[in-house]
């Protein structure tokens, strides 16, 4: 395997921004078949490193050479005609497409001006057969999942004749099967030669794929390491990223009181149609409780947030601080003390196109420091957004950028910074640190724990399961909208937690293993 | 006044005679510069300003005059057309003269400020002792029209299609019903316009009037009349399509004798007459006076007795209607026939 | 850091004058007319003091009208009702304004309300139908201008609120000298300055400090930015479109007071103009919706309309400022998007540069 020739070599590449760095001195050998990955923090210089690879920007020194020949990429066709091909981190599909005519979009075979459906067919179905990517051609895209949507993609690309894949963040969006689901893909694609460049910063999941694995930090490449040869933990992996030990979630002590802060009984939340996405659902938090809600997503997590936040409409009682606040509306909740991060947080975090101190204002925007109430308070709302970055290490360079100019790490930064500001006595929190690097999801943990021992309820999302085990004081497991198990965070593990999830298992309590 | 008129009038026939005596060249009007103002989209419509503009060759032609046309921009206010009279003032045109009632009081206003130029407005009354009000009888001849429609008419129902839904249009429509029941009094008279007041598009949707006349002749309407400026030719088109004079549906225009517009030569044949609205006499008659040195002013009446108003006769299949409109003529001439008018 | 904001600003709309300039160039070259001496007498006369004078007159009018555009655009509410909303809201403050024998200081304020009030309702008519019904406001104010055009020529040939204004005109009873705001002869002596120009610049200070200085006007911008994080943060979507809709209304109703209460025939006619709506909306598109870039934007397409005047004494068609402001919109509109693709860019690279920097001064 070691002898396997070299399918991307990149020698020497500096890029400079007028004054910056943004790599300097990349060297990077990805063998022919091999899934190489590529590890750093938020800034590291991943992303910059890639896009010199996929044409979208020139290195200012170094040379790239594919397949043992020098080439010079003007633009990302250009590189795709080298066999170079990208799946990114948001998939690019038109929902109201089927996925053949999504997959062929662009370079639709015809013949004297027809499209020649049939002939794309043919050739896809093989090549789905080829490398086990299994997609339904004549589905609309709206109808599928995910992990369907991201098999596409890979399709998609390689369809256009790609023999290397760069994969930015691929398991970011996906759940534990899905991942599973992915990886022997990969494996497949490996087998058929297929060359994959993996960009992560998910530990775990690089150890359990790649053959390679590169770290970069501050622009640079700081190791290399043959997984076949050489051992090492995701614990050194972190330290060569970060230079620091790998921090875990867990919780120490318990801070439940026994005040029942968020008292919600009969939840149910139907669709247009009348079928039921959230369905009588009951539970309880305390005061300094974290319940964490372990669930494959899509199984009635985000309306349960939703109907708590007076979002979507929904029946039940909701009683708060003991007042049934269901007739309350969404303002008058985020008022009296409710904290939101909400799962997708360009739809429901941010204002894009707006300005970081403009974003600190949102879902607090009749509160101080904010405004009165019915002027805003412009200057205030500035200086507790300087405050924020600066406790919640939100990377920018000032507060007047546009929150799109952001990392996805540093907009949940400072997602979490202004949620918890406004001193909420209970938080929903869905995925609080996803897509962030390992640094900054330590210190949002930090924060939580902090506010937990003051009485902060939390209602807990994640697709993390070692972060949901590891904050949690109580966790139930979601299926179809219905709870259909309780597990104990002490002593469940994430391998039991994701059986009861995908509803193999059903149990009442998991994780006593008696 | 209406003495006044006829003296004016005659002075002016006779300047006529003398010019063309004495000199007989047509460049008597030579340094006269003649400004005219189209309302929004005004000139081309085959119709109302399109009469205009022949009073105006002609007086080219005829005594030799310069001119400038202008025409109202999109959204024409009172100011914006106020500026432009007083552009045509400022630049040395003389008489101007304003095509349309919308100008009336623009036309006010800047009349006051230019004692030395004559103005000279259609469709409207403007007060000023330097603005000739040129104002027509259309109603009569929408009530010959009416005759011939109703005598020409074999089911006993015939049509009318309106431009915008105001009163001077309306007074075509009150014209030519009194001049079919004179007919027929039992004649079915279907009415449609083409938009209410304010919709400035009425005067140029030929598609809606066609689709109209669709539904007028399924109801067995087999003349109709258009006082609708360039909307009447959707009229023509649905009467030419559904069979036209070898089917006996007939259609009347209006203002200008559009059988002789060039532009609707496609669908002449059908167009038995016109409601004739001669505001090419008027301007040309106010050019004229101009030209003589004895420039209109007042109201002027352009009725039956000036054949300021009457209907076409180019057309040869009007020949057999020709004897009871004419009749009809001369009892409105004589009074014996008031026709009537709404306010 | 400024500066280069205020460029950024101001390059798309220059562009897009430029650009426009250049086409109406090719195209009077191509008529066979000199370009130069066609922009020279637009600018000349253009330029009097008459003509100075009109053009702030008209940019009165489109400023308002754009203003109404601008607080629907805001939050992604195209309100094409202007229209029918000024027209009705015009014609009943007439109506009122005419039967009114007060003081100024009362007529005046009473007119106004009564446009406002008038326009908003009519543009509730189409909030009610969003939010209850879930019609596009497009297509229902579109419906409800021609409703408005058929009710008010109902009302002023049919209802004894009409009378014959002039010769063949019938429209409302004349305002009164009292109720009347003719302004000032600020330019010239033989014109006057709207006075309404006045509430005009007030509208325009207070769209400014709504939208910006108000708890309101950030829910307005934050549901035009994004429904979904809008109604997350506690905006009521429904609530926001109805009151967006009937500021707007509210708005447009003034649209027609400037002529109205500035002009003969101090009485709402039936040939009152009717598409200063749709002025608005190029002219909002044009000013980006911001209340200065309106300002500028009303100014240059009244500037444009007036000295357009003199094009048919020059002999050439008048239609190439017609071109001219489609092709400005056109230009701008593509323009703006670039240039907020642009900014969104370069503020991505700038922060990282800047953050690169940061780091690797650290080490």
């Amino acid at each position: 395997m070691g002898d396997a020739p070299i399918a991307v070599q990149l020698t020497g590449i500096w890029k400079r921004f007028p004054g910056v760095i943004a790599n300097s001195d990349i060297n990077l050998s990805v063998r022919r078949g091999s899934v190489h990955a590529i590890v750093g923090e938020n800034g590291a210089g991943k992303s910059t490193l890639m896009k010199i690879l996929y044409g979208m920007q020139k290195p200012d020194e170094g040379t790239i050479t594919i397949s043992g020949t020098e080439v010079i990429f003007q633009s990302p066709s250009d590189a795709i005609d080298a066999g170079i091909g990208m799946v990114h981190q948001h998939f690019m599909l038109a929902d109201n497409l089927t996925v053949l005519e999504n997959i062929i979009l662009g370079s639709e075979p015809t013949q004297r001006g027809v499209i020649k459906n049939e002939t794309a067919l043919t050739r896809l179905t093989q090549l789905a057969q080829q490398y086990g990517l299994d997609v339904p051609f004549n589905s609309f895209v709206s109808e599928l999942g995910v992990g369907a949507r991201q098999r596409i993609e890979i399709l998609k690309v390689l369809y256009r004749g790609a023999s290397i894949l760069i994969l930015d963040e691929p398991t970011a969006v996906l759940v534990p099967h899905e991942v599973d689901e992915l990886f022997s893909a990969l494996s497949d694609l490996k087998a058929e030669g297929i060359t994959i460049l993996f960009i992560s910063h998910k530990l775990d999941e690089v150890l359990a794929i790649a053959d390679d694995i590169t770290v970069i930090r501050a622009g640079s490449t700081v190791a290399t390491v043959n997984l076949h040869t050489q051992k090492v933990s995701a614990d050194d992996l972190a330290e060569m990223m970060v230079g620091s030990e790998l921090p875990t979630p867990e919780t120490r002590g318990s801070t439940v009181t026994d005040k029942v802060l968020i008292d919600v009984s009969n939840l149910s939340v139907l669709t247009a149609a009348g079928k039921p996405l959230v369905d009588d659902v009951s539970f309880k938090i305390h005061a300094g409780e974290v319940l964490g809600i372990a669930g494959v997503e899509g199984n009635g997590q985000a309306e349960i947030v939703d109907a708590l936040m007076g979002v979507i409409k929904s029946t039940g009682v909701l009683v708060y601080d003991g007042e049934d606040i269901s007739k309350w509306s969404t303002r008058k909740r985020r008022e009296q003390g409710f904290g939101f991060i909400p799962e997708d947080r360009m739809r429901q975090g941010l204002l894009l196109e707006t300005s970081l101190w403009e974003n600190r204002m949102l879902g607090h925007q009749t509160l101080k420091p904010n405004s009165n109430g019915f002027l805003l308070t412009p200057a205030d709302a500035k200086s507790d957004t300087a405050r924020i970055v600066d406790e919640y290490d939100v990377r920018t360079p000032n507060i007047d950028v546009f929150a799109s100019a952001l990392s996805g790490g540093n907009q949940q930064k400072l997602i979490v910074g202004r949620e918890m500001s406004s001193n909420p006595k209970f938080l929903l929190a869905a995925h609080p640190t996803r897509g962030v690097d390992v640094g900054a999801q330590a210190a949002i943990w930090d924060h939580l724990r902090m506010a937990r021992q003051s009485g902060l309820a939390v209602l807990l999302i994640s697709a993390d399961l070692d972060e949901l085990i590891g904050l949690s004081d109580t966790i139930k497991v979601l299926l179809r909208g219905k709870f259909v198990a309780d597990a104990d965070p002490l002593t469940v593990t994430p391998q039991e937690l994701g059986t009861a999830m995908t509803g193999v298992k059903k149990r009442d309590e998991i994780g006593n293993t008696s | 006044m209406k003495k006044g008129v006829k003296i004016g009038a005659v002075l002016a026939a006779a300047a006529l005679i003398l010019t063309g005596c004495s000199s007989n060249n047509n460049d008597a009007g030579a340094d006269v510069k003649v400004g005219l103002a189209y309302d929004t989209g005004g000139k081309g419509d085959g119709s109302f300003n399109d009469a205009a503009f022949a009073g105006l060759t002609k007086a080219q032609t005829d005594l030799g005059v310069e001119f400038k046309e202008v025409e109202a921009g999109l959204n024409a206010t009172d100011a914006s057309r106020e500026e432009l009279l007083r552009l045509l003032a400022d630049t040395g045109y003389n008489p101007v003269i304003a095509v349309g009632f919308l100008y009336g009081t623009a036309l006010g206003n800047v009349a006051k400020d230019y004692p030395d130029v004559n103005f000279a407005i259609v469709d409207s009354v403007v007060d000023s002792p330097n603005v000739a009000s040129l104002i027509f009888a259309a109603e009569q001849a929408s009530y010959l029209v009416g005759v011939i429609a109703a005598t020409a008419s074999k089911s006993g129902r015939i049509g009318f299609i309106g431009g915008m839904e105001i009163p001077l249009i309306k007074n075509f429509e009150v014209g030519y019903n009194q001049g079919a029941k004179s007919v027929n009094p039992n004649i079915i008279i279907e009415s449609k316009y083409m938009g209410p007041a304010g919709d400035n598009t009425s005067w140029n949707v030929p598609e809606k009037a066609k689709t109209a006349t669709e539904g007028m002749i399924a109801k067995g309407v087999d003349v109709a009349y258009a006082a609708a400026g360039g909307s009447g030719l959707g009229m023509f088109q649905a009467i030419q399509a559904a069979g036209g004079p070898a089917k006996n549906l007939w259609a009347i225009g209006v203002d200008s004798d559009q059988y002789t517009i060039p532009s609707l030569a496609d669908v002449k044949d059908v167009i038995l007459t016109s409601a004739l609205k001669r505001v090419d006499v008027s301007v040309f008659e106010v050019i004229k006076g101009v030209v003589d040195d004895a420039p209109l002013t007042g109201v002027q009446n352009f009725d039956l007795t000036r054949d300021g108003v009457g209907y076409a006769t180019s057309n040869s299949s009007v020949e057999p209607f020709k004897a009871a409109a004419d009749a009809a003529a001369e009892k409105i001439k004589s009074g014996e026939i008031v026709v009537k008018t709404v306010k | 850091m400024s500066r280069q904001k205020i460029l950024n600003s101001l390059a798309a709309p220059l562009l897009a004058v430029g650009f426009s300039l250049v086409v109406v160039t090719i195209i009077l070259f191509a008529f066979g007319s000199n370009v130069f001496e066609v922009f020279n007498s637009m600018a000349v006369y253009g330029t009097s003091p008459r003509s100075l004078t009109l053009m702030l007159n008209l940019a009165t009018t489109y400023y308002i009208s754009a203003v109404a555009v601008a607080i629907g655009f805001k939050m992604n509410l195209f309100n094409i009702g202007v229209n029918g909303q000024y027209m009705l809201g015009g014609m009943c403050a007439a109506a009122v304004a005419g039967s009114l024998n007060l003081p100024g200081v009362v007529a005046i304020p009473i007119t106004i309300f009564v446009a406002i009030a008038v326009g908003a309702a009519w543009a509730g008519v189409a909030a009610w139908l969003k939010v209850a019904r879930g019609v596009s406001e497009v297509i229902s104010t579109i419906m409800l201008n021609f409703i408005a055009l058929g009710l008010i020529s109902y009302i002023i040939i049919r209802t004894n609120v009409g009378r014959a204004a002039s010769f063949n005109v019938r429209g409302t009873e004349i305002i009164p000298p009292n109720g009347r705001m003719v302004g000032w002869n600020l330019l010239s002596p033989t014109i006057k300055v709207y006075g309404f120009i006045i509430v005009a610049a007030l509208i325009g200070v207070l769209y400014w400090f709504v939208l910006n200085r108000t708890v309101f006007g950030y829910d307005l911008r934050a549901s035009g930015l994004s429904v979904s994080a809008a109604s997350a943060s506690g905006v009521n979507s429904k609530r926001m479109v109805v009151i967006a809709m009937l500021i707007s209304g509210g708005i447009a109703g003034m649209v027609g007071l400037p002529d109205l209460l500035g002009n003969d025939p101090y009485s709402y006619t039936l040939n009152f103009p009717s598409g200063y709506g749709f002025t608005g909306i190029a002219i909002a598109l044009l000013g980006r919706n911001n209340p200065i870039g309106i300002a500028f934007g009303a100014i240059l397409w009244a500037f444009l309309d007036v000295s357009s005047q003199i094009l048919d004494i020059e002999n050439v068609p008048r239609e190439i400022v017609t071109i001219m402001q489609g092709v400005i919109v056109l230009a701008v509109v593509v323009a703006y998007e670039l240039v907020r693709r642009n900014r969104v860019k370069s503020e991505q690279q700038n922060v990282g540069e800047a953050l690169t920097q940061k780091e690797s001064s650290a080490s």
